[in-house]
């Protein structure tokens, strides 16, 4: 909704409403709420959330090696000497990254693609952090390449334009396991979910 | 008498789209009811009985309950969730090519069963033959011809005189083939060698699983491609998105469109 659809608000409640409509999944009315929520907030909480935003845009940066949101490049991942430094695991976004870190079975790198190649909606190869990957595999001794796009279509599709770009490289490529969730049913799992389990099926 | 609430359906997800925390807005094509927009609630959990049943290009018994604005999915069972052809990068780009198509051809509250089975049909026939282009080739013909708007082939559209082999051209805006002797004015003319009309004719009356393993060469693949792609971009009137994905997996396989 734009100013000039409500004239009693002030202009600088108008702005408000016009930039909070612009965050995913937030519509005018909402748009709205939040507005007269953030006027009745107390003047520290709502300026602890402008400097939160106007800090998050000015400092975070890229890693320059696994292209993860970082405020230092490079990011503390890549910068520890600890972790595994030959095995490199591709996931599509920064949230991927604290998954499978609060896992805290994984001890290797990360690389962040950044989305997902998803023809329907215009993203293709050249969309995402691929290039970067490539420049890294070719520069350091990787010897693991672990694919962990989601298990949807446009995920496996991403897994399988790398491992393509990839073929003929001595490097070893692996993707997560397909199957059963913890807690799940085999009667309301679909079809190929369970034949993804039965074909990994491990010897107790 | 109201419309019950409930409803059953068989449907091809063409696309879905996240919503809100756990939901899923997926974009259906049944075969009862047409293009159907719904609402999966809680099916990107992944103890959510519906996980899985959305992806694109999976075939699904559904029961659905009509909502004011988005009917909801209370149900669903996989028919086929066509998972060779999930298994080739180059069938993926074919299928999401099919869905993108139905998704622009198909439309609301408006059955079409043909169009369903033509999109199952062509699915399972790219399924079979991942590399070959002939399936799709099938496809966006029948799709023109369920749309209602099957390009003419044996006749001058203009003049309606029966066509002389080797004297004709093609117009995707006049609907078809046109003879060398008409020249109207406003014709998006096209050359049509007689090599391709003919495999046009071969697609048109031959059903899919009977279709023979043509082998075309590269020139009559393009002449093909290029004609059926620019009628249906003409009637479409918009991109096709998943277009550039297509050519970008040919492209990097080596083969020949």
């Amino acid at each position: 909704m734009s100013s000039e659809q409500i004239p009693s608000a002030a202009p600088s409640l108008s702005r408000l409403i016009q930039e909070l409509q612009k965050l995913p999944g937030i519509g005018p009315k909402s748009a709205q709420r939040l507005a007269y929520y953030l006027i009745r907030l107390p003047d520290d909480d709502a300026y602890a959330l402008a400097d939160a935003i106007t800090a998050v845009k000015q400092q975070i940066v890229l890693c320059a090696e696994c292209q993860n949101l970082t405020d230092d490049s490079p990011c503390s991942i890549c910068s520890d000497s600890r972790r595994d430094q030959d095995v490199v695991c591709v996931v599509e976004d920064p949230l991927d990254v604290l998954a499978l870190e609060r896992t805290r079975c994984f001890r290797g790198l990360y690389h962040v693609l950044h989305g997902v190649i998803s023809p329907l909606n215009g993203i293709g190869p050249e969309q995402l952090k691929l290039k970067e990957l490539y420049a890294r595999l070719s520069g350091k001794q990787v010897q693991e390449l672990v694919i962990a796009t989601n298990a949807t279509l446009e995920g496996e599709a991403t897994a399988m334009y790398i491992r393509r770009q990839l073929a003929g490289s001595e490097l070893k490529i692996t993707h997560l396991a397909r199957g059963l969730p913890v807690g799940g049913a085999l009667e309301y799992t679909d079809e190929l979910t369970l034949s993804r389990a039965f074909q990994g099926r491990q010897e107790l | 008498m109201a419309p019950p609430r409930a409803y059953q359906c068989e449907a091809v997800t063409l696309k879905k789209f996240p919503l809100g925390e756990a939901d899923l807005l997926v974009t259906l094509y049944t075969r009862e009811r047409g293009k159907v927009r719904a609402l999966a609630r809680g099916a990107r959990r992944s103890n959510s009985k519906l996980m899985g049943h959305f992806e694109p290009l999976t075939q699904v018994k559904l029961s659905l309950a009509q909502g004011r604005d988005l009917d909801h999915v209370v149900q669903a069972q996989v028919v086929s969730g066509f998972a060779l052809l999930k298994g080739d990068l180059g069938a993926i780009a074919k299928g999401l090519y099919v869905a993108e198509l139905v998704d622009g051809f198909g439309s609301e509250s408006n059955p079409n069963q043909p169009l369903y089975r033509l999109v199952i049909e062509a699915l399972h026939a790219i399924e079979a033959a991942p590399e070959s282009d002939l399936p799709l080739r099938f496809f966006e013909l029948h799709l023109l011809q369920v749309s209602g708007l099957m390009p003419e082939l044996y006749r001058c559209v203009e003049c309606r005189q029966t066509l002389t082999p080797g004297r004709h051209r093609f117009s995707p805006n006049l609907g078809g083939a046109l003879c060398l002797d008409c020249n109207p004015t406003d014709a998006r003319l096209r050359p049509l060698s007689l090599r391709t009309l003919k495999v046009l004719r071969l697609l048109h009356r031959t059903p899919i699983a009977e279709l023979p393993a043509l082998s075309m060469d590269a020139a009559l693949a393009r002449e093909l491609k290029a004609l059926l792609s620019t009628t249906i971009q003409y009637w479409l009137d918009k991109e096709i998105r998943s277009n550039s994905f297509l050519e970008h997996v040919h492209h990097v396989a080596g083969t020949e469109v």
